[in-house]
């Protein structure tokens, strides 16, 4: 029972990490995460200039969020 | 800041000052509690403001090494592909929930390509032979274990087994690329819609996509999902390389149809005119993908990813073919070798080259997850990303990538990457291909008859047999002798049994980004905020593709290598940045601002048209404008000679200065994109800059009457078929250096002098690239992307403007500093004068019109090497230049106020209207600017 619980617990603690629902961030505490360079794609035209050209060098291009069409198979 | 700075025609006085800090706080603590009220951007996504980016690349690839004798490493003739491209983005708060997207990009490429990949002792390359178009096609000489032996180029046996592979290599004439896709989202307190569209086109292959992303923020904005669909249809119409196509084998069915594609219903291959052969092929993708970002604390966020695609349809690249080597297991073979005595081969191999193919079904998997972590000691961001890959081609792929963003004093940001990408192969990726039969043997009569032969003339009749080996005499089945003209027309013909389709793997390719391989890469991306309107971002990156470097090892060998290099500089626009300084109604330094403009002469609101230059002057020292012009022109029709139409008779006697014409252009269009930067170091001078990126394509057909190539195959005739797909050209143009000096200014009045350097940035070396093992040389004058001679670039301006009138004159002149190029030529000099008036019609909105008088001479001197093959007009000298008359008319719309307040734009039609050209030219059909300009 007891070991039950001790899983229970890491569960709970596994979800509450996943979801992060425990830890609160107020909006003040924020100002970190809006600097322009902590963005996820910090450099969004230089990101998508070099996607383009690993998407007509490399195998593994398609099932991104880059929606684009074309080849430009050079 | 700059803005509100630059009113002042002096120095500031202290109260304009005061007011200056005032709105910058002001700015500062808006943006503060826009963060604080978590109003501002979600962490994980892009910014809300409006933002216009301008972005130019250019890629360059490493010379590819081809093998050839021995161990030294030979680098290829062909130049190695190289790219300039260019990028237009504009996002736009269209209402207070909806926001406007759109892109334009384009790329221009040329260069050589691996078309087969085949053992080295095959020498697809053959280096040292004049011209240096690819063999695919020819013999090999295999050991009794069918692995290649040591030849030299005349077949003579060297050595024993040589495992080397080497590329071949093939060139290609430039090549264009456009996309143009728009974006809108609507956003309601929690959730985002974007709902997306857009087409990419290039000569060969067309593709229209639509995707929807949604995006849910929750949990006090800390969490947000997105999910999104996307459709993508593609169409491939490619007219198989016209060097390689005589070459390209078929597999053909038991009716005698060459079926490229056998296991490939999505696409098909075309007999058209000239022998030319066009695949088509269509493809469908669907993709989707759902996402999580998380903020963990104050200082981190994650995001993870899964994304799905499912692709049907013609997924192979149409220029490239497998080499597949055909023993023959009936042949007696074979024996001693010249060169040394025990290394003996067994077999001699017909060396074929197929298409590749590829399955027609694809499911794609990827898993994606970022990181950033904000590092508190040097306000640093470090960004970790990974990314899983696997198909049903048997691809897995593993990408990481690390980035360090470090903010510097002064608006600095730099950021280094760096990358590493490893995959193994697909399933049926092949290097070359050894197959146990014959590519073709003649088809025995299973009744012992001998030989089956059929009339060439009637493919469907009935087949015949020789009445006895070497008679020459030949019956039908049931004794019937056959007619005697087939005989006598040469029609008697042996039929051949095609290969067994099923001794050759189902799908082959040997394409090296489906082989097994590892890239490492890295680069450094430098930001610096000029003003809160603008900043300027250049990014680098080395990019090194190794088998060697595949994780785990077993990678492709050697001979796949290669490594390019890419730079580009982007400028960003902050739309936003200008409006919160002087829209807002709250700031009335702003309001007076406004008042200043509209009450005292600004020349930049003059209304000028689009298509004219150098048409203004910065009121203020310390002023920025940046600018962007487009332009378009256009020419089809008939071909003009003087001031008349010329007839086909005419063009064919004339047009290529007593020689013979074989095509004439139909169809020219030139598109040119100009940045324009100006800034006034005082109020008397104003400097500028005008980079520029153009693309021009040409098509041209044969004249009635045309005479047919004298040499058959041979430069001319190679030239002529190489004329029947449209030339393309693409990439940086001259960049435009100018001082502009104020000689007059009154209320109305104002005169200006410019002087201008123009500096051989652009290409004149562009060539067509080499068919049938035969060099075209360079390609059409017109089409070259700059003058290659340093140009002087003079220009004096008038205008007077009065209250709803705005009128001008402006005289301008190019005068080329060299006379001639590194490739032997100049353009000819030109002198324009242009006088227009211009009214408004409604508050910001004026319309013009536009006389416009140009002289431009011929061009001087010619291609002094590589003499290009000439076949029409346009390769000629004399065929330049002229006298033109053109009519504009035009509108312009000045904002005040509001976020768009001094920005400008303005479009104008340029009507031809009468012309005395020099020789024989393609009609102009008129041309096109539009062109918008923000000052602050």
């Amino acid at each position: 029972m007891k070991n039950y619980k001790h899983i229970n617990m890491m569960l709970l603690v596994t979800i509450c990490l996943a979801l992060s629902n425990c830890t609160t961030v107020e909006p003040w505490q924020r100002g970190n995460l809006a600097k322009p360079h902590m963005a996820l794609d910090p450099n969004p035209l230089q990101s998508s200039l070099r996607t383009h050209l690993y998407n007509s060098r490399e195998a593994a291009s398609g099932g991104s969020s880059t929606n684009g069409g074309g080849c430009g198979c050079y | 800041m700059l803005r509100v700075l630059n009113i002042s025609k002096k120095t500031p006085t202290k109260h304009q000052l005061e007011a200056t800090k005032q709105s910058t706080s002001l700015y500062t603590l808006t943006m503060a509690a826009r963060v604080l009220l978590g109003l501002a951007t979600s962490p994980a996504y892009a910014s809300d403001n409006d933002e216009v980016n301008l972005q130019f690349g250019h890629y360059q690839e490493g010379e590819r090494g081809i093998s050839g004798l021995g161990s030294e490493k030979i680098k290829s003739k062909f130049h190695p592909i190289q790219s300039d491209n260019m990028h237009l983005s504009a996002k736009i708060m269209i209402t207070d929930q909806v926001k406007g997207e759109i892109n334009f990009s384009q790329d221009t490429w040329s260069g050589a390509s691996p078309i087969a990949t085949a053992p080295s002792s095959f020498f697809g390359n053959r280096d040292g032979v004049s011209g240096a178009s690819p063999y695919i096609v020819g013999g090999l000489k295999l050991d009794s274990q069918l692995k290649p032996v040591l030849i030299n180029q005349y077949g003579e046996v060297l050595g024993k087994s040589d495992k080397r592979l080497v590329h071949t290599l093939s060139g290609a004439s430039p090549e264009t690329r456009k996309q143009l896709d728009v974006k809108l989202s609507r956003e309601w307190d929690e959730f985002t819609l974007d709902l997306g569209s857009g087409l990419s086109e290039e000569n060969d292959y067309k593709s229209q996509f639509a995707n929807m992303a949604g995006h849910w923020e929750f949990n006090q904005k800390l969490t947000s999902l997105s999910a999104g669909l996307s459709f993508t249809t593609s169409t491939t119409r490619a007219k198989l390389d016209h060097d390689a196509t005589p070459y390209i084998s078929g597999i053909y069915d038991l009716n005698g149809v060459n079926i490229y594609n056998k296991n490939n219903n999505s696409s098909q291959v075309k007999q058209i005119q000239n022998g030319g052969k066009v695949l088509q092929g269509n493809r469908e993708d669907w993709g989707t993908n759902i996402g999580v970002a998380q903020v963990m604390d104050e200082n981190t966020q994650i995001e993870a990813s899964l994304g799905y695609t499912h692709s049907t349809g013609y997924m192979a690249n149409p220029y490239k073919v497998v080499e597949v080597a055909f023993v023959n297991p009936t042949q007696i073979c074979c024996g001693t070798a010249s060169g040394d005595s025990t290394a003996l081969y067994a077999y001699d191999a017909d060396v074929r080259a197929l298409l590749e193919q590829r399955p027609d079904v694809r499911n794609q998997g990827t898993l994606n997850l970022r990181y950033a972590q904000h590092i508190k000691a040097t306000n640093a961001a470090l960004h970790l990303n990974y990314r899983y890959f696997q198909d049903d081609w048997g691809i897995k792929a593993h990408t990481f990538e690390a980035e360090w963003a470090q903010p510097l004093g002064n608006n600095w940001t730099i950021t280094p990457r760096i990358r590493y990408y490893s995959q193994n192969a697909a399933d049926f990726y092949t290097p070359y291909i050894v197959t146990n039969q014959a590519y073709a043997s003649p088809l025995m009569d299973p009744n012992g008859r001998g030989q089956v032969f059929y009339d060439a003339s009637n493919p469907a009749g009935q087949v015949f047999f020789e009445d006895s080996p070497g008679s020459g005499t030949f019956s039908y089945a049931d004794g019937t002798p056959i007619h005697q003209t087939i005989i006598d027309n040469g029609n008697v013909t042996p039929k051949f049994t095609s290969l067994n389709r099923k001794k050759l793997p189902t799908h082959y390719s040997s394409d090296y980004r489906l082989s097994g391989y590892g890239a490492l890469s890295g680069g450094i991306t430098v930001n610096k905020q000029l003003s809160k309107v603008l900043s300027l971002e250049v990014g680098y990156e080395y990019y090194k593709h190794a088998g060697g470097l595949k994780f785990g090892g077993g990678g492709e060998s050697s001979y796949a290598n290669f490594n390019y290099s890419t730079l580009n500089a982007a400028l960003k626009f902050d739309l936003s940045a200008t409006g919160s300084f002087s829209g807002g109604s709250d700031n009335n330094y702003s309001d007076s601002h406004t008042h200043y403009d509209a009450s005292n002469h600004n020349q930049h609101t003059s209304y000028t048209p689009a298509g004219l230059m150098f048409d203004h002057m910065l009121s203020h020292t310390g002023n920025f404008m940046i600018g962007y012009r487009y332009m378009y022109s256009h020419q089809a029709g008939n071909m003009r000679h003087g001031s008349n139409v010329a007839n086909n008779q005419a063009i064919l006697l004339h047009g290529c200065n007593g020689n013979d014409c074989y095509v004439k252009p139909t169809n020219m269009n030139m598109h040119m994109h100009m940045l324009d930067i100006m800034y006034a170091p005082t109020e008397w001078l104003n400097l500028m800059i005008m980079p520029q990126y153009i693309d021009m394509n040409m098509t041209m057909s044969p004249p009635n009457g045309a005479p047919l190539s004298p040499d058959g195959m041979g430069p001319i005739g190679s030239a002529i078929m190489h004329a029947d797909h449209p030339h393309t050209t693409g990439g940086i143009g001259d960049t435009g250096l100018y001082a502009m000096f104020k000689l007059i200014e009154d209320s109305n009045q104002h005169l200006h002098a410019t002087l201008g350097l123009s500096v051989p940035t652009g290409d004149t070396n562009i060539k067509l690239r080499d068919v049938m093992q035969q060099q075209l040389g360079f390609i059409h004058y017109d089409m070259q992307l700059g003058s290659g001679t340093w140009d002087f670039k003079p220009s004096i301006t008038y205008t007077n403007e009065m209250n709803n009138w705005s009128f001008g004159v402006q005289l301008s002149g190019v005068k080329r500093l060299e006379s001639k190029n590194s490739t032997g030529y100049s353009l000819g000099d030109e002198m324009q004068s242009t006088a227009w008036f211009s009214r408004k019609i409604v508050n910001n909105l004026s319309a013009s019109i536009r006389g416009v008088y140009t002289w431009q001479g011929a061009i001087d001197g010619e291609y002094s090497s590589h003499i290009p093959v000439k076949i029409g007009p346009m390769d000629y000298t004399n065929n330049y230049g002229g006298h033109f008359l053109d009519v504009g008319l035009g509108l312009t719309a000045v904002m005040h106020g509001g976020s768009f307040d001094g920005n400008k734009l303005s479009f104008e039609w340029l009507q031809p209207i009468k012309s005395n050209i020099n020789g024989y030219q393609l009609e102009r059909k008129g041309a096109l600017a539009a062109s918008w300009s923000m000052m602050f």
